[in-house]
């Protein structure tokens, strides 16, 4: 220790009792009593810090771990500060003590470490190690008095306080410009891009508005005309459907051991696309979405809306526990309505009050009382007019026809077994199996039949089953829920409508601490979350019906300090790339801190002043020059030394095309993209061995994954394709598409070569890269074209000239290399291993929408010169300017 | 071939994938999958995870319970209303079918069907204390694969390249080699979660092609694909001089160049025909029973051998609810011969001491059955509170058992540790600490164990 803080110190004499009453024994009780002392069998390392005799007289090491007086020969304190590698506690970065904290051991240390005997009665915890500048918040109360009294620094909880809508700096026209101007003068930022040249501009709107790019020529008109046409475009609402079933974690299956068809989910997905497209208010957007079921039972759409709650996975099987499954449920949807919602993760408060927000577990069980009436239903629900019916009927004949081939090859099974049976009935002489005393029926269920029949028969079982319930997507069912005492549900039953009479109570709700159901302790009311300013007094009734509709009314009010900030956060983020606040979906004290908070609140003032209006928000970012400016910055290498991530966009960050983006984008281009809007997943071509590549579900195998019969069917935007749980299109997942069981805040965008082997490689790419040839066929100027589909201008001279080249020499190489044909697999070889013997057992299985199947065209259909075309076209597609927006 | 021609990570993101990996804004840092040092000095470097999905039984496997014979057909009344769902209806003891013998210096017991792995035996350290959490099996493999129970989170074989790094930047450093089928829950079992994507764990196919997609269509030759990605440089190159965007395109570009050559070069890499056919013969590649999973022992050494972190084997169909002689048998007949070529060829290729081998399945089973058919079709159902694992190779107290449970097989007694605990005592050996192995995401640092744990210093050499 340096003498001048030495002099310090001694100048100012410290109190050691009360430093360690208030500021040390808390944070040992709180950080260390765990691992040292509080479970006397395991104590780590043999040191039981609880006393401090046993402090000094040290753990395994043999020496003592604290000397009065002396700090720096104090291994408890060299190893809360960090500075040595082998001496390091807490052992979890994340548990490491703050500067002030580890200054209180230090002084302690310092001032003799005095140790009261009755420490643990008199400590008061103080949490000031946030400083002078702590606030205490209020809340419904945590499990402790410390927690409820602990201080925040105010930066922490920004997202609590009131929504406050600033003036707009001066400096610029656009309010959007102002704000981030003046933030980057603030930063000594003078130099931004220019904006960028208009086809670059149309071309950034459109894929940011429609999710695709550009395939008309453009007519002149001004970028507001153009920001309007996009905005009523029906693919608008395709392209932000699927930012917010990114959140809400869509999937058309459950997941876990049997991942079911969720057979009406796709009505969900619609009313998404429905619910951007008309522009609905976001606040109506968040009713209709938690307690629609309780706004309007009576109106299908309401009944559909109410899928979110039910979008995480989850079964319930003969194995599993109903209470166990039902609380899964409940700890899934208080989580995810935190998440989607407040952009606040609350599983955190599952096992304990919050460790850095405001949030006592008190509240986590709370929001979960809301849900505490809410049960699963299949409920009827009449398709609305704006829903795809039209697609129901070929829909449901193909899955009639594989059912109808299913059932077909159990009877041939069957009849074998009937065969064999009568035999044995006439060699008994009796007519019925039941005329035979039990014990000499020799097995009489598995008659005639082999060991792989015996499989063969229960896997078919199991494919009906699913092919059963895939007929439901074409019936009038909504994913839904409604409000209700406890009722029993399987994920095993195929349909679970209504119960006809409403029996039971609803459970009380009580806090779990650890989050186990063995143990509960106080009985909770519904709420909301208490440390939200105002939020306090709102109640919400603990009647079995309209807690759902309190709570979202809560969470829907303007009142609410976190749902406008959230949502304009996220729209920001999808037109820059990242939000004013980094962490989309969480606006806590670990989320990232908002770079233009004036701006954040300005904007969700703005929304809620102009009725919630998503589009209206979009043309306002839009119409800024922040938003059309180029994505060059004159001067990078000074910028970076200021801003490194762009966070104050002094240029637009280009973003790689999302996973859905590239391979609609391609399908676009090709003009093969079928505008058809909604309907039941359809199924695309995906890489053939992962299509047949089997799929455990409990004691058997899904069945295969076959393609769409027609072009025109497998051709539809990716949001319209099935979405498994357990199978991947590879192709979409290598380009970061996330998987549906944790909501997506943001997508990653990483370059990982597999990316190479998805566009360059794959069959499917392939296909995208010849039908653009075939488009091209006869065209006057085929490579400029391809250049003007692609890229949205002609090519330069140097690219137009190696293009042409290319081709000239591609045509000659395919005329010494014709492509030979490929059948379509029309079977495939199975196998699993049947648990009842151990032993692994192959079958074949028809893969019956192959008769009939309308394949894409192929190498092999097309002559040299349009191969030739279609490697251009691949190379195109291969490139950074089309995978990119700017 | 320079240092950033690595295989699936080809420097940082471009849009930054999470919070705290947006700290360095240089777009010439390493690759997430370089190798990094090890928390501690250690000696596996890879391991090898042999997962048999289903729950293989520990009394019928490295558990013996003789308290059983004398009790089969007896009824058992069970009290757990939370463990399972079969905890209801009428239960009865079941005795196992095998015979146990002492095998090898260590004279360690194991079920006689055992034949091969018992030659091996003094290499394995048994561990009979390890209790899972759930009773059904998806959450169960979750929970075993990736620490937690619901899924989307990172696997332990993410989580370990995570932290290592990869030593053959032409191969992924985290594989998969699944069984025919996938297992259920699919992919979620070897995901990179929250990870950023070059942790992802990657299936090679048991055939085809090894890696999806590594090559083009049939007719595709490769004097037609250099000139593509000649003319694909080109157009880059040219979009690079008109857009000098910070974002590393050029890594892209290098990423075809790349694929290009492991086109050629991976299947030979990968390919075990070329082994020789004594070798084959010990993995029991040729023999129907053996074939497949000796395929994938075979293979999971040479990936080990070619600098591969972490691999990970499926093997299903350990069920048995019912006729537990029968399919345990076969189970058993399926894996022996080549989970005991394994470890003989790690030995004499010296790699054993350089890795860490693990067998488990998710959960153990019951001494118990609802027995559905009479006695001679008992099997045994799910048992979240007592199984057999076993570790082999570097770091591994060889030729011990460790911990134990009741004398009828039906929840540890001794040495007893949650599922989290294995995790933290298998990132050990790896070199890397759970505690310190964390990364930022919705709100605070996880880590496998999700909570932190506790090593099984027991089973440590």
């Amino acid at each position: 220790m340096s003498l001048a803080l030495m002099l310090a110190l001694a100048a100012s004499p410290v109190d050691g009792e009360k430093l360690f009453l208030e500021r040390v024994y808390p944070v040992m009780k709180d950080k260390c009593f765990a691992c040292h002392g509080d479970d006397p069998k395991k104590v780590r390392g043999k040191l039981d810090m609880r006393t401090r005799k046993a402090l000094i007289e040290g753990g395994d090491s043999g020496t003592p771990s604290l000397m009065p007086g002396d700090p720096e020969g104090s291994p408890l304190y060299i190893a809360v500060t960090r500075k040595d590698d082998e001496l390091v506690m807490p052992p979890k970065d994340n548990d490491k003590l703050s500067g002030p904290q580890v200054d209180a051991i230090r002084d302690w240390i310092l001032a003799g470490a005095p140790w009261p005997a009755d420490a643990d009665k008199r400590a008061v915890k103080k949490w000031d190690d946030v400083g002078p500048a702590g606030v205490t918040v209020a809340t419904s109360g945590g499990r402790s008095a410390d927690w409820t009294e602990r201080k925040y620094l105010p930066a922490d909880i920004w997202a609590y306080q009131p929504i406050r809508k600033p003036a707009v700096p001066s400096g610029a026209a656009h309010p959007i410009d102002s704000f981030v101007r003046a933030k980057l003068k603030d930063k000594g930022i003078t130099r931004v891009a220019p904006p960028a040249e208009r086809r670059t501009l149309l071309r950034r709107a459109t894929i940011d508005l429609t999710g695709l790019p550009p395939t008309e020529k453009d007519d002149g008109a001004a970028f507001e005309t153009v920001i309007d046409r996009l905005l009523a475009s029906p693919r608008y609402g395709e392209q932000w459907a699927r930012h917010w079933l990114d959140v809400s974690r869509y999937a058309d299956t459950s997941g876990f051991a049997n991942d079911y068809e969720r057979p009406n989910a796709w009505r969900y997905r619609d009313y998404v696309v429905r619910s951007f497209n008309a522009d609905k208010p976001y606040d109506r957007f968040v009713l209709e979405q938690v307690a629609g079921d309780e706004i309007d039972p009576a109106d299908p759409e309401m009944l559909i809306a109410t899928g979110f709650l039910r979008m995480g996975p989850w079964e319930h099987t003969a194995m599993t526990v109903a209470a166990v499954t039902r609380q899964q449920f409940l700890d899934d949807v208080t989580h995810h309505v935190g998440v989607t919602l407040l952009g606040q993760g609350l599983r955190c408060a599952q096992c304990h009050d919050h460790k850095f927000d405001p949030i006592p577990t008190r509240d986590y069980y709370g929001i979960q009382a809301v849900f505490g009436s809410t049960q699963f239903a299949d409920r009827t629900a009449p398709f609305v007019p704006a829903e795809n019916v039209a697609s129901l009927a070929a829909g449901k004949e193909n899955t009639q026809l594989r059912l109808g081939e299913v059932r077909r090859r159990k009877q041939v099974i069957n009849a074998r077994q009937e065969v064999a049976v009568a035999a044995f009935l006439k060699a008994r002489g009796v007519e019925k199996i039941t005329d035979i005393p039990l014990a000499e029926r020799d097995n009489a269920g598995q008659l005639g039949l082999t060991k792989d029949d015996l499989t063969l028969r229960k896997l078919l079982n199991q494919q009906d089953e699913y092919l059963s319930r895939e007929l439901l997507r074409y019936e009038a069912f909504a994913f839904s829920v409604y409000a209700g005492p406890l009722r029993e549900y399987t994920s095993k039953k195929v349909l679970n409508e209504m119960p006809g009479k409403m029996v039971g109570t609803v459970p009380v709700v009580h806090i779990l601490p650890n989050g186990s159901i063995e143990s509960p302790a106080d009985a909770v009311v519904p709420g909301v979350l208490s440390a939200v300013s105002g939020a306090l007094a709102y109640k919400v009734p603990d009647t079995t019906a309209g807690r759902r509709l309190a709570f979202a009314r809560w969470v829907a009010s303007r009142e609410n300090t976190l749902t406008a900030r959230v949502i304009v956060n996220r729209v920001w983020q999808y037109h820059f790339g990242r939000g004013l606040v980094a962490t989309a979906n969480n606006f806590g004290k670990m989320g990232g801190k908002p770079t233009h908070p004036e701006l954040l609140d300005w904007l969700a003032t703005w929304l809620m002043d102009n009725g919630w209006s998503l589009k209206k928000l979009h043309k306002l970012i839009m119409t800024s020059a922040t938003y059309q400016q180029g994505g060059v910055h004159p001067d990078l290498a000074k910028l970076r030394e200021i801003d490194a991530r762009n966070e104050l966009n002094a240029y637009f960050t280009p973003r790689r095309m999302e996973a859905e983006e590239v391979r609609d984008g391609m399908l676009a281009v090709t003009g093969e993209l079928s505008p058809e809007r909604g309907g039941p997943g359809v199924f695309p071509e995906i890489n053939w061995e992962v299509a047949l590549q089997p799929r455990h579900v409990m004691g058997a195998v899904a069945p295969s994954y076959q393609p769409s019969r027609t072009p025109d069917e497998r051709n539809r935007r990716t949001l319209y394709t099935y979405r498994y749980r357990t199978l991947n299109d590879p192709l979409l997942e290598v380009f970061n598409r996330p998987g549906s069981d944790i909501s997506c805040e943001r997508r990653d965008e990483t370059t990982v070569t597999p990316q190479v082997f998805g566009l360059f490689n794959s069959e499917y790419v392939h296909d995208r890269a010849l039908a653009l040839a075939i488009a091209l066929q006869g065209k006057p100027r085929p490579v400029a074209e391809a250049f003007q589909r692609a890229y949205g201008r002609a090519p330069t001279v140097d690219e137009g000239r190696a293009a042409a080249a290319h081709v000239t020499k591609m045509t000659k190489h395919h005329q010494a290399h014709p492509a030979k044909p490929r059948p379509v697999p029309k079977t495939v070889k199975r196998n699993m291993v049947e648990e009842m013997t151990g032993e692994n057992i192959v079958w074949e299985e028809t893969l019956d929408l192959m008769d009939g199947y309308e394949r894409d065209k192929k190498a092999w259909d097309v002559g040299p010169q349009t191969r030739a075309l279609a490697d251009l076209c691949l190379v195109l597609f291969n490139s950074n300017e089309f995978l990119y927006v700017r | 071939m320079r240092r950033r021609d690595f295989l699936y990570g080809l420097g940082p993101t471009l849009g930054t994938v999470a919070f705290n990996s947006m700290v360095q804004a240089d777009a010439k840092a390493p690759s997430p999958l370089a190798p990094k040092p090890a928390h501690h000095a250690t000696k596996a470097k890879a391991c090898i995870f042999l997962f048999m999905e289903g729950g293989p039984s520990h009394i019928d496997t490295f558990d013996p319970k003789p308290k059983l014979s004398e009790l089969h057909m007896k009824e058992f009344a069970r009290q757990d209303k939370f463990a399972s769902a079969m905890a209801s209806g009428k239960r009865y003891f079941v005795k196992s079918p095998f015979k146990f013998r002492k095998a090898g210096k260590s004279g360690i017991e194991v079920c006689e069907n055992f034949e091969h792995l018992a030659k091996v035996i003094d290499e394995l350290c048994i561990y009979r204390g390890c209790q899972a959490e759930s009773i059904d099996h998806p959450t169960a493999c979750y929970h075993m694969n990736t620490g937690n129970r619901f899924g989307g989170d990172p696997a332990v074989g993410a989580w370990a390249t995570y932290g290592l790094g990869t030593l053959n930047q032409n191969l992924p450093g985290y594989v998969v080699l699944p069984e025919g089928a996938f297992p259920q829950g699919g992919s979620a079992n070897w995901s990179n979660g929250f990870l950023p994507a070059y942790f992802q764990g990657t299936p090679l196919r048991p055939a085809g092609s090894p890696i999806l997609d590594l090559r083009p269509p049939a007719e595709v030759t490769r004097v037609e694909q250099r000139s593509n990605l000649d003319l694909l440089t080109k157009l880059n190159v040219a979009d690079l001089k008109r857009q000098p965007q910070p974002g590393d395109l050029a890594a892209r570009m290098e990423a075809y160049e790349l694929a290009f050559r492991m086109q050629a070069e991976v299947p030979s890499l990968l390919d075990i025909e070329k082994e020789d056919a004594k070798t084959k013969e010990m993995y029991g590649i040729g023999q129907p029973d053996t074939d497949s999973f000796g395929r994938r022992c075979l293979l999971a050494r040479k990936l080990v051998a070619a600098g591969v972190r972490y691999v990970q084997l499926f093997e299903g169909g350990w069920d048995s609810h019912d006729y537990i002689e029968r399919s345990h048998k076969a189970r058993i007949r399926t894996v022996d011969k080549p989970i005991a070529a394994l470890i003989t060829d790690l030995k004499r290729q010296g790699l054993l001491d350089s890795t860490v081998v693990v067998w488990t399945g998710e959960f153990g089973r019951s001494p118990d059955n609802g027995v559905r058919g009479g006695d001679n079709v008992a099997g045994r159902d799910h048992n979240a509170k007592a199984m057999s694992m076993w570790f082999a190779g570097g770091g591994v107290k060889a030729g011990h058992v460790i911990g134990g449970t009741d004398d009828i097989g039906n929840i540890a007694t001794d040495v007893v540790h949650p599922l989290k605990d294995l995790h933290v005592t298998l990132l050990h050996l790896l070199g890397l600490e759970d505690a310190k192995l964390t990364f930022f995401h919705e709100g605070r640092y996880k880590q496998l164990s999700q909570t932190g744990g506790e090593l099984i210093k027991e089973v440590l050499a």
